[in-house]
């Protein structure tokens, strides 16, 4: 499942990945990153829940849409991904590669 | 804070004359202000965003009379002897000191929404802008025959967590080997849907390794519950024989509560126990109702800002608010909080505001390792807040699957702790 998963994002983020710019309004990602930080710490640790802090823009995107696509199973994150139109995963990219771990 | 020269405001102002009129308070000089009433789920979150976002241009003050925060999510964690109580503490150090929010540790006893005051219990009054109500819930102790404020110390609510929580894991504790614990739950709507049922699971998982000859005894007032399947499969595998939960319809109604003999008299029996937790039906923290800004016993709200209906100046968040279809839990007040920063944000500084997004998840433990959830998206709608999608676990999840829904809710735990106070 995982390998499979690997497999699965890279060649999404080859086909679709490299063809989103970098142009998320950034503003209106940190308003929406507020849902996600909720449960996903700011710090960059992880506990039981994955860190989102500083993931590449074509990562995030790719991951989101197998969510969508409830190639990934968890349903918190279903419903959430399912919740957001590309504009706002644009923005919420661009927001989360700004970040660092600290 | 960034201190503006005359000039500056002013080449400012001309620059951002739209923003200006959209939001009078520039045009003063002075900060605006912001009140927050209550420091749990709801307010701690919208005074540490109004005060972080606004990087100074709001006065945020805090009003929250206790100095340390206990929180009721994974209070039941600590009854099933899996968390200590420590771990469920939190200060509000880093909101006064990394966010410069004014941490004032007093009741609020009063709201004048014409002169746009707070009056505090040491008789000091702050004066605001916009003020933001999260008061919690009280109890409204005549609801269940026989229990009040006096008896609450022989049958704990535990339902504002502190000491009260601390009581019923000591009663528990020293039940008599195969005794009797009663609970009561309360009727919808209430603090934590599924709360009273986790509550259960944590009592009846500690009795099961210290006293695994006592009995649960749940005399529901509602005929049904939330994740009902769920915590039923979860008690048969994990406690069998131990809990009974009994329908109203088969006990009746709670026709008295005895806290100096612990009886509780139903239609169907009277029960005896040796230890007994009631949890009274519920109503918005004496504060929304000072205010004003309450229909019978909730606060209703606008869904796209959660102002109140009654004045445009107050938002009230959190369990105190009529915000169905979402549930009363810290989780939605965190959501909602969010909302209400942003558009108060906006109203006072001109800075943009967006569309308000709600969301929700309660997590339950019904065994170590064993959590399971339940959850919904929602949207503001003209009159209620809407269900956009939602899910729940399913019965027979495997082990795994409910195991990495628990550590999940620990990651949970951490963050939204951290989004309210760090």
């Amino acid at each position: 499942m995982r390998k499979h998963l690997a497999t699965f994002v890279s060649i999404f983020v080859l086909l679709v990945g490299t063809v989103m710019a970098a142009d998320g309004d950034v503003e209106y990602g940190e308003y929406l990153s507020s849902e996600c930080v909720s449960c996903h710490l700011l710090s960059g640790e992880e506990h039981g829940i994955p860190s989102i802090i500083g993931m590449d823009e074509a990562s995030f995107l790719a991951l989101m849409q197998s969510y969508r696509n409830k190639e990934r199973e968890n349903p918190t994150m279903q419903t959430i991904a399912g919740a957001l139109d590309e504009e706002q995963l644009s923005a919420l990219a661009n927001y989360f590669s700004t970040l660092s771990s600290e | 804070m960034t201190k503006l020269s005359r000039r500056q405001f002013t080449t400012l102002l001309g620059g951002a004359a739209a923003g200006a009129l959209a939001a009078p308070y520039l045009a003063f000089g002075a900060n605006p202000k912001v009140v927050v009433i209550g420091g749990g789920a709801g307010g701690a979150t919208a005074a540490r965003y109004l005060a972080k976002d606004s990087k100074g241009a709001i006065n945020v003050t805090l009003v929250e009379p206790n100095k340390r925060y206990y929180t009721c999510f994974f209070s039941n964690l600590y009854l099933g002897g899996l968390r200590d109580y420590a771990s469920i503490g939190h200060s509000y150090e880093r909101l006064a000191i990394e966010h410069g929010i004014n941490v004032v540790h007093d009741w609020a006893i009063n709201v004048d929404g014409d002169r746009k005051t707070v009056s505090l219990g040491s008789g000091a009054s702050l004066s605001y802008d916009k003020l933001v109500l999260s008061p919690g819930i009280d109890m409204k102790y005549d609801s269940v025959p026989g229990y009040s404020v006096e008896a609450q110390n022989r049958m704990p609510h535990g339902w504002k967590s502190g000491t009260q929580v601390q009581l019923i894991k000591a009663q528990v504790e020293a039940m008599p080997t195969g005794g009797t614990f009663v609970m009561v739950p309360p009727p919808n709507p209430y603090r934590c849907p599924p709360g009273p049922y986790e509550r259960i699971s944590m009592i009846a998982h500690v009795l099961s390794q210290k006293n695994p000859t006592a009995k649960i005894i749940v005399l529901d007032p509602k005929p049904k519950f939330s994740k009902q399947a769920l915590f039923m499969e979860g008690w048969e595998e994990y406690y069998p024989g131990m809990v009974e939960w009994i329908d109203p319809g088969v006990h009746g109604g709670i026709l008295n509560v005895n806290p100096d003999t612990l009886e509780i008299e139903t239609d169907l029996d009277t029960f005896e126990a040796d230890a007994v937790s009631v949890i009274p039906a519920q109503k918005a923290g004496a504060i929304a109702m000072a205010a004003g800004v309450t229909e019978g016993d909730w606060a209703p709200i606008i869904p796209a800002s959660m102002q109140s209906k009654a004045d445009e100046d107050i938002y009230v968040l959190g369990d105190a608010s009529v915000a169905s279809s979402m549930p009363k839990s810290g989780f939605s007040a965190n959501s909602q909080a969010k909302v209400a920063a942003n558009h108060i944000r906006g109203a006072l500084t001109g800075s943009r505001v967006f569309d308000a997004r709600f969301a929700n998840t309660c997590w339950s433990l019904i065994a170590p390792d064993n959590g399971v959830k339940v959850g919904a998206r929602y949207s503001a709608g003209a009159e209620k807040i809407d269900v956009v999608d939602k899910f729940i676990s399913a019965t027979g999840e495997t082990a795994d699957l409910r195991k990495s829904t628990f550590e999940e809710s620990e990651g949970w735990y951490k963050a939204i702790t951290a989004d309210m106070f760090s």
